[in-house]
């Protein structure tokens, strides 16, 4: 429309009604439509803006809404669990997540020698200098002033989740102070030797003990559930801490080996003592009975030599021969000489090992 | 060009927003809201919810975290009554009681808790070496019924670096308080080594000494016991077989009614028994019953 001259406008009928610019009008409806986009980009922002709201809790988490500050619900009921929730947006309202997973742990930072877990595995930890520098390695006094490396492993679990992040910046930390304070505080009442070999159970459950009073005092809203404690002697005294256990050792096997000689010989000595009176007894009982059984005979031969004593002597000494003759091995009879002449005999001597006579027959 | 409602109302809206956005703030949970007016403190909230204000530059709303601040300072050395030389590191939670006089002190700073922590760690350097220096070392090593002063320690810091809060006025209070770390001076463990280790030896020897002597004094009783049981066998041996002879002797009062015929009868006795085995005998005719050999019958009735 624009490439012919506008009509003279003095050319218009004097009266009429103007008629709407057309550029006036396109104008218009340029406004008009881009009034419409901007409404439709408001709406579109109001409903990103609401939507913002919408957020997430996971398995192991619980969420509490803060509205204009103040929280929505009160204890337990505030609490909301795992699922999507939504909100009004920030500034209206905000939310704060708590962690709750099962079981939290947390090591001590201070008491042990400066290292890491993979050189710890691999054995490739730095040799120990000649003394400790706090600033690097950490260790524990103990209560006869003797210096050890400790550190415990704390399982614990958040019991009262509002406590543990509304009233804390960092409970965590606060966990792990307590935890290192108990170390200490352990350590500085206990002998070296307790904590080391003697006790060692007992060291861990005082260690237990004091992270449990300290968290109780402290309010930190947690649940100690279970403390593990480890405790070396400085690397630098390893062999001689070793050593004292060697002697130990050692000296027991000495008491041992002490204890077996003198079972042996209580044992030995009981069973020859009364081997020795029971040879006592019995020979006393042959000896009774043997004189006693002679004293018999005698009473009954008696009245027969009474009767006629040379017949009985005679009697008696001709039996004797006789029983002598038949055990006798080897018997040489030897007639007398002619005109009485000494006979001579050769004998072989020693034709057999003598035994325990020492007389040789000759 | 007509005026929509609707635009009016929008309109409307966007200024109730933005009068809102100046004149509202929150205080949320475990927060504290320091309301200051030209720059000087005038209302502080601890009450979570929304609150009016004059906006800025007529008021401005600062908020301070209320929640208990986790704290620990450096190892600082301090001597003890004894003179030894220890270094300690305290862990504390501290929180904002009193915004008013808090904010004044550390809100020139960016961030203000820093500051505070800052200010915080002198004044417990100084409670430390005060407290410590009036406890011997055995104070804070011994076993805990010698004398053991971990707790009390603590304690007296406690209440040193409370005190001296309120006396300064800083608007903020210590919860809790405790040691996390206790060291020697790295000079002062390599003594500690030496002596350690001359400790150990001691014990080594003892145990070495004390085992052999316990072994030899229980090798030597079960001697002696075992020699005491055999002498004491012996004797009761003795006893019984003296009794046995006893015994017999009893018997033998038979034999005195005929010495002789008693002896005769021994005498026969001791020759069969010598002659029982392995014996040579040499006799001639003149041995009875050979005698028989010599003469025939006219010597049968030979006496």
């Amino acid at each position: 429309m624009n490439d012919h001259p506008h009509p003279d406008p003095e050319a218009r009928k004097p009266g009429a009604e103007n008629p709407v610019d057309p550029g006036a009008t396109a104008l218009a409806e340029a406004l008009r439509s881009s009034f419409v986009i901007v409404k439709a980009v408001m709406v579109v922002l109001l409903v990103v803006f609401l939507g913002s709201g919408f957020f997430k809790v996971g398995p192991d988490e619980r969420a509490i809404i803060l509205r204009l500050g103040k929280p929505v619900g009160a204890g337990e009921a505030a609490l909301l669990g795992p699922g999507l929730h939504w909100s009004w947006p920030y500034p209206i309202d905000e939310y704060r997540k708590v962690s709750i997973s099962g079981i939290q742990r947390i090591t001590s930072s201070v008491g042990w020698y400066a290292t890491t877990p993979e050189a710890e595995l691999a054995g490739t930890e730095l040799m120990p200098g000649p003394s400790l520098n706090p600033s690097v390695d950490g260790y524990a006094l103990t209560a006869d002033g003797n210096i050890i490396h400790t550190r415990a492993t704390l399982n614990y679990r958040i019991a009262d989740p509002i406590t543990f992040v509304f009233n804390f910046v960092n409970a965590s930390n606060a966990v792990q102070n307590a935890l290192d304070n108990a170390l200490h505080f352990a350590a500085t009442r206990s002998l070296v030797d307790d904590v080391l070999t003697r006790d060692i159970i007992g060291f861990g459950e005082l260690v237990k003990r004091r992270t449990t009073e300290l968290v109780a005092k402290q309010n930190l809203g947690i649940v100690v559930e279970q403390c593990k404690v480890q405790s070396i002697p400085p690397r630098q005294l390893r062999d001689a801490f070793a050593n004292v256990l060697k002697a130990e050792i050692a000296r027991s096997k000495a008491l041992n080996e002490a204890r077996s000689h003198e079972n042996q010989v209580t044992n030995k000595a009981g069973a020859d003592a009364e081997s020795r009176v029971n040879l006592a007894v019995s020979e006393r009982v042959r000896v009774v009975s043997d004189v006693k059984s002679r004293a018999e005979v005698f009473s009954t031969l008696l009245p027969e030599y009474n009767a006629n004593p040379s017949l009985f002597v005679q009697r008696r000494l001709t039996e004797s021969l006789g029983r002598v003759m038949t055990n006798v091995q080897d018997k040489i009879f030897l007639t007398e000489g002619e005109n009485g002449r000494t006979k001579e005999l050769r004998l072989l001597l020693n034709r057999e090992l003598p035994k325990a006579k020492t007389e040789e027959p000759r | 060009m007509k005026r929509n409602p609707l635009t009016i109302g929008i309109g409307v809206l966007l200024i109730i927003i933005f009068a809102l956005w100046l004149c509202v703030f929150q205080v949320r949970q475990s927060e504290v809201v320091v309301v200051t007016t030209f720059g000087k403190v005038t209302r502080s909230l601890t009450e979570p919810g929304p609150y009016l204000k004059a906006p800025w530059p007529i008021q401005s709303d600062h908020h301070l975290d209320q929640r208990v601040q986790n704290f620990e300072d450096k190892f600082t050395e301090g001597l003890t009554q004894d003179g030894f030389g220890l270094l300690t590191s305290v862990y504390v939670g501290w929180r904002v009681t009193d915004p008013k006089t808090f904010f004044p002190k550390f809100a020139g700073s960016a961030k203000p808790m820093l500051e505070a922590e800052r200010g915080l760690e002198l004044l417990l350097g100084h409670a430390k070496t005060a407290v410590t220096s009036g406890h011997p070392l055995g104070a804070f090593i011994s076993p805990a019924d010698g004398g053991n002063q971990f707790v009390e320690i603590e304690k007296q810091i406690l209440d040193a670096i409370r005190a001296e809060l309120k006396a300064n006025n800083y608007g903020l209070d210590v919860d809790f308080l405790g040691f996390k770390r206790l060291a020697l001076p790295e000079s002062v463990t390599q003594n500690v080594f030496e002596r350690m280790t001359s400790e150990r030896q001691l014990l080594i020897n003892r145990s070495q000494f004390e085992g052999e002597a316990e072994a030899l004094k229980i090798r030597s009783e079960a001697d002696r016991k075992a020699a005491e049981q055999l002498s004491a066998a012996d004797a009761k041996a003795r006893e019984i077989r003296g009794k046995g002879e006893a015994e017999a002797a009893k018997s033998l009062s038979v034999f005195q009614q005929n010495p002789e015929l008693a002896n005769f009868i021994f005498r026969l006795e001791a020759l069969e028994n010598s002659l029982k085995d392995r014996s040579t005998l040499i006799f001639d005719q003149s041995t009875p019953p050979f005698d028989l050999f010599r003469g025939a019958s006219t010597n049968l009735l030979k006496k």
